[in-house]
């Protein structure tokens, strides 16, 4: 096991020195001079001539990546060419603000998720099914940043139940006043988590029932706890894979749901910098969301592998 | 948004239960089961209507889609000749509508397209050939993968700019590497099949194994996992047009016009809810079809 | 029995959780801006006017200021820091401050000459140790006229001008002072000081949560008794989306909100919510980029775009938040004049004038706007500019956009066409400030071209430039008023901006809120305001 951990982690490290040389290079592609594009316009030519030999602007494509990469390895996320702080500092407080959606939608996403998966897979073909494959696919389906001006339109502003906007705390919420700017994003950002777990869970279980033993079983109407264990854990690795994903995309990919609900998370702040043509903080943001998807995969990998033995090639 | 919905394709599944080509039985089979699913058949009907009326938009829309009269902006349904309503600048709803099917559609299943036809030949390849081809195919691969899907398109449309190109390579660029793992997944575990091995024996060439043999029992699961693609690119293209990261005025297209029309909500909801409504469907149409021929193909589950 | 009463207790307790009210009954006025995140909060806001009238004048006070006490008249300048000032006849370029006394930073550190001195260090140069880049850019293009300075005594400043200028005053109105001491003790780091600002102002910064809010609360040492604020604290949120504010006023979230949509209005009045509008000195354009290579260095071309916009129905679109624009200034205004072109929709106009100036249906004029996604006095920019462009499209006028942030827009302002901050546009949609004649030095004289100060497309016109430098020395109104019709008249026909609206600074609150002027300006007194419970 402990041999899988360490292959696994040495695989990771390459992925993660592409991922560097993608964004570096999506950078490299932008048009424009690269000087206009990482320092503001009124910058001075001290500063202009500073910047130069920090960024190694002068030297050969690859010596400026490999200096851009030891600075960002060392922590140096660079600084905002629109308001002069330090990247990482509005990086790290933004990336918590969004996990503190994405940690309860995940919960919500999967828990549904995998209770609708189970239940439609153990009723296959029945009514049960029908409606909870319905559900899961109507998840996956839905728009979700339209589904969110929606609920906001019904909630808040003609039932006035919920906020319409905003994190209305600092940090973490602490009180239930607090948990109800939550209520509306979580639901809109589990919408597809849901739908895509529900579908995987419901498929790998099928799969595992449709086993001749178990189907027997099944068939006798003799399913107990014991089998229906070992359905789930074998079912685990390809439901955990698709759940690690998803966690990921909630991480990286909730930029429409912080649009709408003007969370101050990681994507507001790539969309601010986008419009704001402020390459530091988009190489920095896209750079340290890739890093804990890869990681992300990383512990996925090693826990089917904890479950499922067989997996470890 | 994922793009791993590797739901009916586990990677452990016995395969020994795919058929070789040489019986003509398989399709038919397919065929068969296909024309008694309700449900996938209705989807299909539904999306041939979308299709159609998209591909047919001048010849059906009633008004210019792009002009409008100010006066009468934001009509709700059946309005005066507009069957749908009017939008936020007085243009005809149902025509910018049609029209916007066109685009929403492209965006929808040209990345997909472009991205199957690359992903894979190149997991094919991959699968095929095995060794240092493979490792450096699937090792590219997974840096791509190192991206949640929708960060990699706004990546990329966020630093190139704006507009229809630009939507559809970020988004060929994001569905590439799911169909080369996919591709390279089936392949390695069809060439590893009994059959395939005994007619390598026999001396049949690579390509016309690849084609005999491979590519049919490949062609099934990937078509399925297209399809459900082309739902989720319909939602993330109309995703990027709402952040102003997609087409730019004055096209008609279904994610901007929601964006448009987002003001609009409070004063004609059902007209605003439109655009919203038909990504909605045409996303669903798309998702039942792939559900339904994946239920088709899997041969163990009993019809 | 017990158990009721403390189902009850526990159901009320609850209900104390889920309401929204503060601990003390301190009053807490909650406002919604259209920018996309908080003004800096150094002592010279970002964003625009919207960043001046929030984090701005409320917190750090200019040597001139303005008076917002009345919505019937335009505003106009009273003393602020300075008691009074004065050029000196023999020299006109040297300006005499007399400072006002008695007056303490928020900090409790002392207001004086070598405070305002210490403030044009850090604007004006660039060797000092307290310079600030991006401020100083933000108040060199709003300030072009400072060459040095000088203290005369513990309350008396000199500021020499480049050249002299009647409207210095202002221009030194958007000059904000800030407390030497507190920079100090914030390390001499602007960043460090943006998080402990002080000023002289009647609110004070007490916190900042970027992309959040901001916070500013009462200051009760501030130097005039006639303008304590009335309530304890005021919380700024950045929401740039309209539907958004809308949402959040609606349902409660906040009791201010800046530019509604406009569609909502009616139905905002109908649920009970005060909405305020007042003319004020804006202006709405697209600035030409007149240099050569340009579609628009042709006259003909700038003049065929002005007919070719429909403003009625643009104001339609606005639901009447705004009024046609003919010129800078509006139609009534006494400095308007008598121009030529009289802009209204004429769509055969503007393609005859195409036509003369070798335009046609093969061959249309292709330009790039670089407009905002929101920001101060832009009013609804997407769906307005997106108007636009149909418009000029049916003269044979395609128009496709760069669309930026707010911010961003206001950098690529100041800075010339066809620099990188620009971004290839040939226009810019900047909505700009018309409240006196010194705007139009700045906005037109060909010796303040970008990134001098705010001309920003280099329009040079002989006659222009001769008419405004023969009364810019000149100290008598009269004078100057009599000149300034006829400098009018040169803008609108030469036609160096796309002139569409005037915006009527529409506002939307809820009724607990009491007291507000809705003062003829950019900028608003937010001392007046009370909240009722």
């Amino acid at each position: 096991m402990l041999n899988f951990c360490i292959r696994r982690l040495l695989h990771a490290i390459p992925i993660l020195f592409g991922v560097s040389i993608l964004v570096f290079g999506l950078v490299q592609l932008i048009p424009g001079n690269p000087i206009d594009l990482l320092l503001p316009p009124e910058a001075s030519p001290e500063l202009i001539a500073q910047m130069t030999k920090a960024y190694g602007f002068d030297q050969p494509l690859h010596v400026q990546y490999l200096s851009w990469l030891w600075r960002t390895l060392q922590g140096d996320l660079g600084y905002s060419i629109f308001n002069g702080a330090p990247v990482g500092e509005q990086l790290f407080s933004a990336l918590g603000y969004t996990f503190v959606l994405a940690i309860p939608a995940a919960l919500l996403g999967f828990g549904l998720g995998i209770t609708l998966g189970v239940v439609a897979a153990f009723h296959q073909g029945r009514a049960i099914d029908k409606i909870f494959s319905a559900l899961a696919i109507t998840g996956v389906s839905l728009p979700h940043y339209w589904i969110a001006i929606v609920l906001v339109m019904i909630f808040s502003v003609t039932l006035n139940w919920l906020p319409a906007q905003g994190m209305g705390f600092i940090g973490f919420p602490t009180s239930l006043e607090h948990l109800r700017s939550l209520v509306l994003p979580v639901i809109t950002l589990s919408l597809i988590p849901m739908g895509v777990v529900a579908r995987v869970v419901r498929a790998a279980t099928l799969e595992v029932l449709s086993q001749e033993f178990v189907a027997t079983l099944h068939a006798k109407g003799l399913i107990n706890r014991e089998v229906v264990f070992h359905v789930l854990k074998n079912a685990a690795p390809a439901s955990l894979a698709v759940m690690g994903l998803q966690f990921g995309y909630l991480l990286g990919g909730s930029i429409l749901v912080e649009t709408v609900f003007n969370w101050p998370g990681s994507g507001n702040l790539l969309n601010l910098a986008i419009f704001r043509r402020d390459i530091p903080v988009m190489q920095a943001t896209i750079v340290v969301l890739a890093f804990f998807f890869v990681l992300l995969n990383l512990l996925v990998d090693i826990a089917q592998a904890a479950i499922d033995p067989r997996i470890r090639r | 948004m994922t793009i791993t919905d590797f739901s009916g394709f586990p990677p452990h599944a016995d395969l020994a239960a795919l058929k070789p080509v040489e019986s003509p039985g398989y399709w038919k089979q397919v065929r068969q089961r296909i024309s008694k699913d309700r449900v996938t058949l209705v989807s299909a009907g539904i999306l041939l209507m979308i299709v159609l009326s998209a591909v047919f938009a001048p010849l059906i829309a009633p008004y210019d889609p792009f002009q409008g009269n100010i006066m009468t902006r934001l009509k709700p349904i059946g309005f005066e000749g507009h069957l749908l309503g009017t939008d936020e600048t007085g243009r005809d709803m149902l025509s910018r509508l049609l029209y916007g099917g066109r685009l929403s559609l492209i965006a929808g299943i040209v990345p997909v397209a472009f991205a199957l036809l690359i992903g894979g030949t190149l997991g094919v390849i991959a699968g095929f050939a095995g060794g240092i081809v493979n490792t450096l195919i699937m090792r590219v691969t997974d840096v791509f993968y190192a991206f949640p899907s929708i960060l990699l398109a706004i990546a990329i449309c966020g630093m190139l700019g704006t507009g229809l190109f630009n939507t559809l390579l970020s988004l060929t660029l994001v569905f590439i590497p799911p169909i080369i793992r996919i591709s390279e997944s089936v392949t390695t575990q069809v060439r590893g099949l009994d059959f395939v091995e005994a007619a390598r024996a026999s001396g049949a060439k690579p390509l016309s194994l690849i084609r005999h043999q491979i590519l049919a029992n490949v062609l099934g699961p990937i078509l399925v996992y297209a399809t459900s693609l082309v739902s989720l690119s319909i939602i993330l293209s109309a995703g990027l047009s709402f952040l102003g990261l997609g087409v730019s005025p004055p096209a008609a297209e279904w994610g901007l016009m929601l964006n448009s029309l987002r003001q609009a909500i409070y004063v004609e909801p059902v007209v605003a809810a439109l655009p919203g409504a038909l990504i909605f469907a045409t996303s669903m149409c798309f998702n039942l079809i792939s559900d339904g021929l994946r239920a088709a193909m899997d041969v163990r589950i009993k019809v | 029995m017990k158990l009721p009463y403390l189902t009850t207790m526990a159901a009320a307790a609850l209900a104390g959780l889920l309401s929204a009210q503060p601990a003390f009954s301190e009053s807490v006025l909650r406002i919604a801006m259209t920018s996309a995140d908080v003004p800096t909060t150094t002592g010279m806001p970002n964003n625009g006017f919207e960043g001046m009238r929030f984090l701005g004048f409320p917190i750090f006070e200019p040597l001139v200021a303005w008076d917002l006490s009345s919505a019937d008249t335009p505003a106009v300048l009273r003393p602020g820091l300075a008691t009074s000032w004065e050029a000196d006849p023999a020299d006109p370029t040297r300006w005499t401050f007399n400072l006002r006394e008695g007056v303490k930073f928020h900090d409790g550190s002392d207001f004086n000459a070598d405070a305002v001195i210490w403030n044009l260090e850090r604007f004006f140069d660039k060797d000092s140790s307290q310079f600030d880049q991006s401020g100083g850019a933000i108040t060199q293009a709003r300030n072009p006229l400072v060459k040095s300075w000088e203290k005369v005594g513990d309350y008396t400043i000199v500021i020499v001008t480049k050249y002299p200028a009647s409207y210095f005053p202002y221009v030194i109105a958007y000059t904000l002072l800030a407390s030497p001491a507190q920079f100090e003790a914030a390390g001499g780091d602007w960043n460090a000081f943006s998080k402990m600002p002080s000023g002289t102002g009647p609110f004070q910064i007490t916190n900042v949560e970027p992309r959040i809010s901001a916070t500013l609360s009462k200051f009760d040492g501030y130097w005039d008794p006639e303008r304590m604020a009335k309530v304890d604290t005021i919380k700024l949120f950045p929401m740039p989306e309209a539907t958004t504010r809308l949402a959040a006023l609606r349902s409660g979230q906040v009791d201010w909100i800046e530019v509604p949509p406009p569609d909502a209005i009616p139905g905002l009045k109908s649920a009970g919510f005060d909405v305020v509008t007042n003319t004020y000195p804006h202006i709405w354009p697209y600035l030409f980029d007149m240099m050569e290579g340009s579609p628009f260095a042709d006259v003909r071309v700038r003049q065929a775009a002005n007919y070719a916009v429909d403003r009625e129905g643009l104001v339609v679109l606005l639901n009447g938040t705004a009024a046609p624009a003919k010129g800078l200034y509006p139609a009534d205004h006494p400095y308007f004049g008598n121009p030529e072109n009289d802009y209204k929709y004429d769509p055969e106009k503007a393609k005859a004038l195409l036509a003369e100036a070798g335009y046609g249906p093969d061959n249309p004029v292709d330009a790039k706007i670089m407009i905002s996604t929101s920001g101060s006095g832009q009013m609804l920019p997407i769906p307005m500019n997106e108007y636009v462009q149909q418009s000029m499209a049916k003269v044979g006028i395609n128009l496709s956009f760069e669309v930026v942030e707010w911010g961003t827009l206001l950098v690529a302002f100041r800075n010339a066409p066809g620099s990188a901050p620009t971004m290839d546009a040939n226009a810019l949609n900047v909505s700009l400030v018309t409240s006196d004649y010194s705007y139009l030095y700045r906005y037109y004289h060909s010796k303040n071209a970008s990134p001098v100060s705010y001309n920003w497309g280099h329009w040079k016109n002989a006659e222009f430039d001769g008419i405004l430098d023969a009364v810019e020395a000149n100290f008598d109104p009269a004078a100057v008023d009599a000149v300034m019709p006829r400098a009018h008249e040169l803008i609108v026909d030469e036609a160096p901006w796309l002139f569409i609206v005037h915006d009527l600074n529409p506002r939307a609150m809820s009724s607990k809120v009491k007291g507000f002027v809705s003062a003829q300006s950019w900028f608003q007194d937010l001392t007046n305001v009370s909240l009722e419970d």
